[in-house]
């Protein structure tokens, strides 16, 4: 009987102790030198549904065949919070993968990318206009691959049986006219002249760009114009209500897909799987783009938007090879690979532009030609190491005002007010 | 002389007798201890060390990457200067003031009605129930839907009611907390209808009988012989359900995100954005804090009137 409880009890304490060992370990090495071979590993989200990271990693591979690159995969939802998680634990992964300006503040403020002045000093600035988003204190920290801006997606059909010529250039108040000779049909039939998504970015970010302003710190009186549109549309019935929108977590890819609205302003990236619709037979619209609608009519094409880019890590292994990956995927090879299959690289060039358009499915007239090339790109949001703060205060008077809980005053004067003693001041 | 030649014959084996009785006690212990070690080291690991840690952290500014900064009492006196801080505060404690009673009257409600001998009882007793199975995120999907102000069904039945303007629900800043609530007591009742039918189940037949004979009605039956019968499983569900109510995250989260505005804001998701989103570690933890100590004080409350009441 005593053996017996002995027993028992040294097995607990040995199970214990396993588990205790079982939590401390599990590091990895990642790069293997014996045969002259480097593993590179690089976070990315939903790897199987994000097919650009595929497209560039292979490229790369083909053209440096001593390395190989591991992906970390992680689900697009939580990458923010596991990339936090990670980083704070010391993980050693060599590439981060920088998803948005927001984040990218983060990261610069915490230290947590070496800067890559080298790398981005050799690419050439002129053609990468996205490059210089990534300095901070007079260091870059992250080079980008790829940069989505905002467009109109529009259904050609749908103007031609309302009479009405392309939208080629328009300004906001052209906007709302045109959506509101594009409305037609009541209760579920009903056919919205546009469709404008729930973000704050989709008023805050267009307004702010083209007004020369920064949604970093207050005043933001300047946005009361555009929330004047917008509100406006949403009393007249053609858009949307942001309430209903929100509640039914309404897909902006399927209005345009089903036709259930004529114009939607969305970013470049909603191009790929319209692309992937069109081809397997998902949808059948007729669509085109066209540049953003602008505050005043004859100003340059003023757009808002925001680069993807890679950082890397402090913690990293091998350094240089995650720099050669940094200048092979925000140069001319990396913009080819991913234009390949639809996303917008962050080099621009003429040849690069055909190579788009040369996809199955592009739209080829000229407006979208000219769409694809605005003349200046915001970013559209708030930047920098307060950024998530000031962008949390935005969003939240943005829907009071969308649901019209507050007038457009009264929420401008709290996002002045909070955005100062919430995130400024502390 | 006898008495000095009694006295060891007489104290020798109580005294080796009782060092025997706590060796055996400590060995006891250590056997005893040593079955709760592995649950323990779990619990040391994973709650009591952060637990410790945030408490640590409330009084440190932290990124989660570099290293920490003493801030003394800076991320308290900012708490009490937050507005945000107040309105998260305020909509936890609605969440708790609507749940907590609405959630008990109804499941006890539905656990008399399903505690009958009735044929397909068992049936009735699974349709309620499952609610409770059902994933958190389609259960806020799918009333967030339905609460759509325009054309969901919630407001096209008020309409058929005569309602002339009904609520905007999820979209006004008025409503969206009782919306909230609504999900989560028809989510919830199934599961503490178990437990009151657990309860219910438990009341002896024979004190039905005593009160019939002493011509008891339904309703003193029930006020006189079952909620009195019921008291521990009432302090059970009680204490579960507002713990759980001031916890409230997950559905607030995949229901409206804390909005509009901060029409939903809760104390844990404000905890959440502060540290997880915007990388305020120290002030997240200084919130964590509070809300662990209103926690700990409702329930220390609880069980002081539940002692209080058994006397």
């Amino acid at each position: 009987m005593r053996f017996t409880r002995t027993a028992l009890a040294a097995t607990s304490i040995a199970a214990s102790a396993l588990l205790l060992a079982g939590c401390s370990g599990g590091s990895s090495q990642s790069s293997d030198s014996a045969n002259g071979k480097t593993t590179l590993t690089i976070t990315v989200w939903n790897y199987k549904q994000t097919p650009e990271f595929k497209a560039l990693f292979d490229a790369f591979e083909k053209a440096n065949p001593k390395i190989t690159i591991k992906p970390v995969d992680i689900l697009a939802q939580n990458y923010e919070d596991k990339i936090t998680a990670m980083l704070s634990g010391g993980d050693s992964t060599d590439i981060i993968t920088v998803k948005n300006l927001t984040d990218f503040g983060g990261y610069v403020s915490k230290k947590q990318f070496q800067p890559v002045d080298d790398v981005a000093k050799k690419l050439p600035a002129d053609k990468i206009p996205a490059l210089a988003d990534y300095k901070a204190d007079g260091h870059y920290y992250a080079t980008p691959y790829r940069q989505d801006f905002g467009v109109l997606f529009y259904n050609k059909t749908m103007f031609k049986d309302a009479g009405l010529p392309d939208p080629a250039n328009l300004t906001w108040q052209e906007f709302a006219q045109d959506a509101k000779k594009l409305t037609h049909g009541t209760k579920g039939k009903k056919v919205y002249g546009a469709y404008i998504h729930t973000w704050n970015s989709m008023v805050q970010g267009y307004a702010s760009a083209q007004a020369g302003r920064s949604l970093n710190k207050p005043p933001y009186n300047y946005l009361s114009t555009q929330y004047k549109t917008i509100l406006g549309m949403q009393k007249a019935g053609t858009i949307m209500k942001w309430g209903v929108a929100n509640s039914q977590q309404v897909s902006y890819q399927t209005e345009l897909e089903t036709g259930k609205a004529a114009m939607v302003p969305m970013g470049t990236w909603l191009i790929a799987p319209l692309l992937a619709d069109e081809a397997s037979g998902a949808t059948k619209i007729d669509w085109g783009i066209a540049p953003v609608p602008q505050l005043s009519a004859g100003s340059p094409i003023t757009t808002d938007g925001g680069p993807t880019g890679f950082g890397i890590n402090k913690n990293a292994k091998d350094t240089a090879a995650a720099k050669k990956f940094l200048a092979f995927a925000a140069g001319p090879e990396g913009a080819k690979a991913v234009a390949s299959i639809g996303i917008v690289p962050a080099y621009h060039s003429d040849a690069i532009t055909d190579e788009y358009f040369g996809l199955k499915g592009m739209p080829q007239d000229d407006i979208s030609k000219k769409a694809f090339n605005p003349d200046v790109i915001k970013p559209d949001g708030p930047t920098g190491a307060r950024a998530a703060a000031v962008n949390n205060v935005l969003n939240q008077e943005h829907q009071l005002i969308m649901t019209g809980n507050k007038s457009i005053s009264a929420g401008i004067a709290e996002m002045n007010k909070r955005v100062k003693q919430e995130v400024l001041d502390q | 002389m006898t008495t000095t030649a009694d006295r060891p014959t007489r104290t020798g084996p109580s005294r080796t007798s009782k060092a025997r009785a706590s060796r055996l006690r400590r060995r006891n212990t250590l056997v005893g201890w040593s079955f709760i070690l592995p649950n323990f080291i779990g619990f040391a690991l994973f709650t009591l060390v952060p637990v410790i840690a945030a408490l640590l952290l409330s009084f440190m500014r932290w990124d989660a990457y570099n290293p920490p900064t003493w801030a003394g009492l800076k991320n308290f006196q900012r708490l009490l200067g937050d507005d945000s801080f107040w309105t998260a505060l305020r909509n936890t404690a609605l969440f708790a003031v609507g749940h907590v009673p609405l959630t008990l009257a109804i499941s006890l409600g539905l656990a008399l009605l399903l505690n009958q001998k009735l044929r397909g009882i068992a049936f009735f007793r699974v349709a309620v129930f499952f609610p409770y199975i059902t994933t958190l995120v389609a259960v806020a999907i799918v009333w967030n839907m339905m609460f759509d102000p325009s054309s969901g069904p919630v407001n096209q039945f008020l309409g058929m009611l005569g309602v002339a303007h009904p609520p905007g629900w999820t979209s006004s800043t008025a409503w969206a907390l009782p919306a909230v609530i609504i999900t989560s007591v028809w989510k919830d009742m199934g599961y503490y209808m178990v437990i009151f039918l657990a309860g219910l189940q438990a009341i002896p037949e024979e004190y039905y009988e005593a009160a019939s004979m002493d011509g008891a009605g339904w309703w003193n039956k029930f006020w006189n012989v079952t909620l009195p019968s019921l008291r521990p499983t009432t302090f059970l569900v009680l204490v579960l359900l507002s713990v759980q109510s001031f916890k409230i995250f997950d559905l607030i989260i995949v229901m409206t995100e804390g909005g509009p505005g901060q029409a939903t804001t809760v104390l844990s998701q404000l905890i959440y954005q502060q540290g997880i989103l915007q990388g305020n570690f120290g002030y997240s933890s200084a919130i964590a804090m509070v809300l662990f100590l209103i926690i700990l004080l409702v329930t220390v409350f609880q069980f002081k009137i539940q002692q209080r009441r058994e006397r």
